[in-house]
């Protein structure tokens, strides 16, 4: 029987749909287009124009309908259509509409139309400014386009499902819910609310970090389609001088992308850190890692027409990465390993095939023209500048092999039938091999730039950064003793990072003289040199303050890796670190649930000055658990995270607790001579007295009486006296409690079972009896802001050097 | 030899240094059977929470003393005795994954993973508004 279902709203999914469908087909005909045009152009067939006009009008038209998916979608979430499997998973009614960018983007479909958005960005630049090389790089920039709607088209070939298509999916049809008793209501979508969003994505940097680290990714896709144009249409070199500043763009948005979302990690997630080695976060770092080799390749190419298979190389390897990383946290083969990998929508075998088009596209483009790179007969001099980045280029290939090779581990395990787990310690395994990779970054970046293009006279180089290795290499022993840093390679990246940013502000201010124009790159070096000093600082000093000392179990304390946990009862002063630290108790807020933890700092006179208020939050969730938010004291020189890993929930939705107060009373069943425990005594129900003097308690009468007898013992053996009554007036129960104040206990006799001769009573005690604790983790991250000033400059660093590249390149045309 | 013959040799070198080590640093899978034969060395063990027994955890205590019990995927069952405070949302996990060593009759875990698949992909549409 057909359901007439009331109030559903079917209209923008089908306006949605018919955009991916248009978005598709479009992008499917601006790329064969292109091509066509493309290779008219290189045989100067004089109809090329024709067919790229009519590319370029399918490519709009792409445009148009992937703009008109986004606004569709948008709508969707704004107006809560939760008829939509898509809307009802991703959001709901009681969000705040601030998040509803995140929303957005949870979810793969959104995340792919994100990226699909900023190519129809780029595209549309592309054709505007890249000219001759309009047909061929947007060939592929379409081919990619064509790929990427397919994600979102949602049809079924033959048995294989294409894509997820949010318009299409309907809730009540989603097989998963198919026989869910809601849906035989005709007017189910009146009573149905979203699932809502991931409370840990309701943050402000979930609203900008995906964007930024989608566009980074979208960007490295321009420089692969100019490689590709560039074998495609033989003109080897000259594919360089467009893709430059792009390569350079990327690097810069890239790395902003990717230091946003370790802001995120350190802001809202609980592992007390801004980097994880997590393999979400691996694979977005390791093109990063490519890009930047590339970009600087294509910088010695450009001055000595060196290296050009090492570029081809990189710049491809930066994009097949990026196809890689989205297939590894797309298809579900990160599994357990990792904390954020997206849901498997069991699209593995098309993000496969997006993955190998390209790799073979460009492996075959590249062994067809081999015979097209020059064997350069002269070897690079040593002391030359283009010797000395290829070297930098090839550490971050290799420091990238080594982070792809282990976060690709579950991909070995199913190919190879293993069973290896990735490392227990991952921060630790991570480090001690990419703190050898980056002192050699940061030397090399130190001393390159010293260099000159060809050759140079070592002696003269020598002279010139003497004064800045000697200058940090004070400054690293200082700073190694005043901070206790021990670990020889901690303290040769902390020389090596000051050496970089040493030499780099000394070549700016000396051999530059100071001129800001032309010092894009030093001062985008001084910032990467930043980051790692930042990075090393806050990391290897991070200083668990919460410490539990207390611990007898000297094996236990062996085996674990950290006691960080410490109790803190309401009321309760404990020293962290320099620190005094109380909990003062908890409010709610919505569905949040804040603690106030206040830290005081003693003062000469041994009196406690207060500090500051720091305010944890707890996020109850009952949809999707609760999550925990840690809260941070930003300080100039360091930051105190403050995490609260457990608290006692069942008391949450009472008003703030007042100690004087009586909490929620427990029913026990008692007969003479049982004994019952309070948190603070032993309660024994010694007999019964039914002669109740009735005037004591102001009874009539005709009144029902029975006066129980309780015997309190507290833990000295001090003997207290409880008597409730049990009174029947008028056949109404109207108890008389009896309070114990020393003890803080109320209790009330309230039933009589004559066949058992058991009676019930209720004890309810006072909150001070048994406080309200959590347990929390305080951690001190020193000269954490180095890191976050680092990426400030080496962004202004980059975007000057792009700068003044591009005024060249307008100057020359 | 060109320079760039040795550099390639250093490279390839390093990366065969890098799987060498990564292949011999990384723990593995293994059920409580295997933990148990080498309670020297560090396992990952997949498994579930057995709801019918009791957790513990008293932060008055031990803030850092967390013990449950857990079947591993091959059925087995053993005490977890994990070094750190209880996981928000424990009892609602699916699947644990835990890292540690086989120490006498109790798994000694330094880490604990849990997948609740609430979190990210289940939830049934229902009734929620009134």
């Amino acid at each position: 029987m057909d359901i007439h279902y009331i109030g559903e709203r079917l209209i923008p999914g089908q306006l949605g749909n018919v955009c991916v469908i248009l978005a598709f087909v479009a992008a499917l005909f601006s790329a064969v287009t292109y091509l066509i045009s493309a290779n008219k152009f290189t045989k100067s067939e004089p109809d090329a124009v024709a067919w790229k006009m009519m590319a370029r009008v399918s490519f709009r038209l792409h445009s148009l309908a992937v703009i008109g998916i986004v606004v569709t979608l948008f709508y969707m979430l704004q107006g809560h259509l939760f008829e939509y499997e898509y809307v009802w998973h991703h959001s709901n009614s009681a969000m705040r509409m601030r998040y509803i960018l995140s929303c957005f983007w949870e979810g793969q479909e959104g995340s792919f139309l994100l990226w699909t958005f900023w190519h129809v960005v780029i595209g549309t630049i592309l054709i505007k400014t890249s000219k001759e090389w309009e047909a061929p790089v947007m060939t592929t920039v379409s081919a990619v386009q064509v790929f990427l709607t397919s994600m979102l088209l949602g049809v079924y070939l033959f048995d294989y499902k294409i894509g997820s298509n949010p318009f299409t999916i309907l809730l009540r049809q989603h097989p998963d819910f198919a026989n869910i008793p809601l849906f035989q209501n005709p007017d189910y979508l009146a009573k149905l609310d979203g699932r809502g969003l991931n409370p840990l994505l309701q943050n402000y940097w979930m609203t900008i970090h995906p964007p930024t680290l989608f566009l980074g990714f979208a960007l490295t896709l321009v420089p692969f389609a100019y490689g590709i144009a560039g074998l495609w249409t033989k003109r080897f070199q000259e594919w360089q001088k467009p893709a430059l500043p792009w390569a350079f763009i990327g690097m810069a948005v890239l790395g902003t992308g990717i230091l946003m979302g370790g802001a995120w990690a350190y802001e809202a997630l609980s592992f007390g850190g801004f980097w994880a080695w997590d393999p979400v976060e691996n694979s977005s770092l390791v093109p990063w890692l490519t890009l930047v080799g590339a970009a600087h390749v294509m910088l010695i190419h450009k001055h000595k027409g060196q290296s050009l298979f090492t570029t081809f190389f990189l710049t491809f390897t930066t994009f097949i990465l990026v196809l890689y990383s989205t297939f590894l946290t797309r298809s579900g083969i990160l599994g357990e390993t990792s904390v954020h990998a997206f849901t498997d929508l069991g699209m593995s075998g098309q993000l496969l095939l997006y993955l190998f088009f390209f790799v073979i596209l460009a492996v075959v483009l590249l062994i067809v023209n081999r015979k097209h790179f020059p064997k350069v007969a002269e070897e690079e001099a040593v002391w030359s500048r283009e010797f000395w980045i290829f070297l930098g280029s090839l550490v971050l290939l290799i420091a990238s092999f080594h982070i792809m090779f282990n976060t690709s581990m579950p991909v070995w395990n199913k190919l190879f039938k293993l069973k290896m787990a990735p490392p227990t310690d991952a921060i630790g395994f991570y480090n001690s091999w990419q703190i050898p990779f980056a002192i050699l970054l940061t030397f090399l970046l130190a001393t390159g730039q010293y260099f000159n293009y060809k050759n140079s006279d070592i002696r003269a180089v020598v002279k010139k950064v003497l004064i800045s290795f000697i200058l940090s290499l004070v400054l690293a022993v200082v700073i190694a003793l005043l901070m206790g840093i021990s670990k020889a390679f901690y303290v040769v990246l902390l020389w090596s990072s000051l050496f970089c940013i040493c030499a780099n502000a000394n070549y700016w201010l000396f051999v530059l003289s100071g001129k800001v124009k032309k010092a894009g790159a030093s001062i985008a070096h001084i910032g990467f040199g930043l980051v790692l000093l930042g990075a090393l600082l806050s990391t290897s000093r991070k200083e668990f303050i919460s410490h539990n000392n207390s611990d007898k179990d000297i094996e236990a304390l062996k085996l674990s890796n950290g006691r960080n946990n410490i109790l803190l009862q309401v009321g309760d002063t404990l020293q962290m670190g320099d620190y005094f630290v109380t909990y003062t108790g908890k409010h709610k807020l919505g569905a949040n649930i804040y603690f106030d933890v206040e830290y005081y700092k003693k003062q000469p006179d041994g009196k406690l000055k207060y500090d500051f208020t720091l305010k944890p939050i707890v996020q109850i969730n009952a949809q999707m658990g609760n999550v925990a938010e840690p809260d941070t004291r930003h300080f100039l020189q360091k930051d105190i995270y403050t995490h609260v890993t457990y608290a006692d929930y069942e008391t949450l939705d009472e008003k703030k607790q007042e100690g004087n107060e009586y909490g929620t009373s427990k029913s026990f069943t008692m007969a003479v001579g049982d004994t019952i425990s309070s948190s603070n005594s032993l309660i024994v129900l010694e007999g019964f007295n039914t002669k109740v003097d009735k005037n004591k308690y102001h009874l009539g009468d005709s009144v029902l009486a029975v006066e129980a007898h309780f015997k309190l013992f507290d833990i000295n053996k001090k003997i207290y006296i409880a008597n409730p009554v049990y009174v029947i007036n008028h056949n109404q129960v109207e108890p008389i409690e009896a309070e114990v104040p020393e003890l803080g206990l109320k209790m009330n006799f309230w039933k009589i079972t004559p066949e058992t001769g058991k009676i019930d009573i209720s004890l309810a005690e006072k909150n001070v009896n048994k406080p309200d604790f959590i347990v929390m983790e305080a951690i001190v991250f020193p000269c954490i802001n180095i890191l976050w000033m680092g990426c400030v400059i080496m962004v202004i660093g980059t975007g000057l050097a792009i700068w003044q590249r591009v005024k060249k390149l307008r100057i020359k045309d | 030899m060109k320079k760039i013959h040795i550099i390639g040799i250093l490279l390839i070198a390093v990366s065969i240094g890098a799987i060498m080590a990564s292949l011999s640093n990384s723990s593995t899978y293994a059920n409580f059977r295997e933990a148990s034969v080498h309670p020297d060395l560090e396992y990952h063990v997949v498994g579930k929470l057995n709801k019918e027994k009791e957790t513990v955890y008293d932060p008055k205590a031990d803030a850092n003393l967390f013990t449950f019990y857990m079947v591993d995927n091959g059925g087995i069952e053993k005490k977890v005795v994990l070094h750190k405070s209880k996981p928000q949302d424990f009892e609602r996990s699916e699947q644990i994954v835990i890292i540690g060593k086989c120490r006498g009759d109790a798994f000694q875990a330094d880490d604990i993973l849990m997948k609740c698949p609430s979190k990210y992909n289940d939830g049934k549409p229902s009734e929620t508004k009134i």
